[in-house]
């Protein structure tokens, strides 16, 4: 599954990291990048999340402009960056703000505020909430690896590209947490996908 | 935590007990008292900054990339890869095979698997063998080789010709993951090995295959970020004299 990550524009030292120590409790969260200034801020658009908190005293006019960018681009193709405010007004209106977290709220809050936004995003992004039971073509081309063949063998066996076998690939070792030939084999001989003495043949 | 020189020895095992395979790659034995990280490494001669650098790589993943191990001697760098080296061959790898191998004399029903088991880790072995071999025969000596041309006020042609034939870049790139099987064998035996009666040993055995990993982790960043960026930096100085030779 693939991970939210956090982009965190705030000045105080001491905010950013409550933040952080919040947010690391979130499973399968990671943290991209910090800013603690304005200046910094106009960077933000070389960098890539599915959120980014920031506080508005680090805003102006300018680097408004940028986030309003941000928010209608879509980051690595997982959907568009979400921009969460981390000040009690609402100010700079234009911004489509899709979550205030105040400084005053509890961790618990926090913690809800920031799921429910999570949870809302994977069910708007049905791709990063594949299921992870391998598909029966999965299979085919697992077997096939197990038994030893190259992905051109593969491709041509069952009359596809080499490119569709690499991505078969991909997902077979992303769904299973199998990355080497022979701990896929290993797999394929446990789940019965093919027998040891098909390997053994294959080395003599 | 960053671990400093004033900090207890003991509190740094507290911290992290995995840092216990590194105290022994540097020689240093338990029953330190309270003394800290500097009185142990003055009684034991060891190079306190170096300590402190590789202990700290080690507990923290996210300490790297840092300048100070760049200022250590390759030679210092590649003597303390060389003893992880004896750590997975002398130690580590022969209490995983032992365990695979008490597993399978204790299992009953469906042995194939485990046999299995014991067949990829023993080429696992193999490779890693032949990996560490590698660097101790080619890698090592050729960084050596290069540091010191590089201090050398003279140019050698040899090593000019050393170069011709093998470069640090070589070896980035044939630096395969050797992990990566590790990473394997641990999802095989957590998700999908069906368990055996006597759960105990394989509990052991991911102990043990966990610290191994975390070993080796630790011993490519190493190699990857602080000895081929300084060997790959000398080579570029070294060239340049010879091309301000000609």
């Amino acid at each position: 599954m693939s991970k939210s990550t956090f982009i965190i524009c705030e000045k105080s030292y001491l905010i950013r990291k409550g933040l952080i120590s919040i947010i690391e409790k979130i499973p399968d969260t990671r943290i991209v990048q910090q800013f603690d200034s304005e200046d910094e801020i106009k960077n933000l658009g070389n960098f890539e999340s599915d959120f980014i908190i920031i506080n508005t005293n680090l805003l102006n006019t300018k680097t408004q402009k940028i986030l309003q960018k941000i928010s209608n681009t879509s980051a690595g193709g997982m959907g568009f960056t979400q921009i969460i405010s981390l000040s009690q007004k609402s100010e700079f209106k234009e911004i489509n703000w899709v979550e205030y977290i105040n400084i005053d709220d509890s961790q618990n809050i926090i913690l809800t505020k920031l799921k429910t936004l999570i949870g809302n995003r994977k069910t708007d992004n049905p791709k990063s909430e594949a299921p992870d039971e391998i598909s029966k073509r999965e299979i085919d081309i697992l077997k096939n690896i197990a038994l030893g063949l190259s992905n051109r063998e593969i491709a041509d066996k069952l009359f596809i590209s080499a490119h569709t076998v690499v991505t078969h690939r991909k997902n077979i070792t992303r769904k299973l947490g199998i990355k080497t030939v022979p701990g896929l084999t290993i797999y394929a001989i446990l789940h019965k996908i093919i027998n040891i003495d098909d390997t053994e043949q294959i080395k003599s | 935590m960053l671990i400093t020189k004033n900090i207890k020895m003991a509190d740094v095992i507290h911290m992290n007990y995995f840092t216990l395979s590194v105290l022994n790659r540097f020689g240093i034995e338990l029953g330190f008292g309270d003394k800290t990280v500097a009185e142990v490494c003055k009684i034991e001669n060891v190079d306190v900054d170096f300590f402190l650098e590789i202990v700290n790589a080690f507990v923290d993943k996210d300490y790297f990339p840092k300048k100070q191990l760049q200022t250590f001697s390759v030679k210092l760098i590649t003597d303390y890869l060389r003893k992880t080296h004896y750590d997975y061959h002398q130690i580590k790898v022969p209490e995983i095979e032992s365990l695979i191998e008490e597993m399978v004399k204790a299992c009953y029903s469906e042995k194939e698997n485990l046999v299995l088991l014991k067949k990829f880790f023993n080429d696992y072995k193999q490779e890693l063998l032949n990996h560490t071999n590698r660097e101790e025969t080619v890698v090592f000596p050729y960084t050596i080789a290069i540091e010191d041309a590089f201090n050398s006020k003279t140019l050698d042609n040899s090593v000019f010709d050393l170069m011709e034939t093998y470069s640090i870049a070589i070896f980035q790139n044939e630096h395969e993951n050797i992990e990566e099987k590790l990473f394997d064998l641990k999802n095989i035996i957590i998700k999908y090995l069906p368990q055996p009666k006597n759960s105990e040993n394989c509990h052991k055995l991911l102990y043990a295959l966990f610290s191994l990993e975390q070993d080796i982790i630790d011993h490519s960043r190493i190699e990857d970020k602080v000895l081929v960026p300084k060997i790959r930096e000398m080579e570029k100085v070294i060239t340049k004299r010879f091309g301000e030779k000609k």
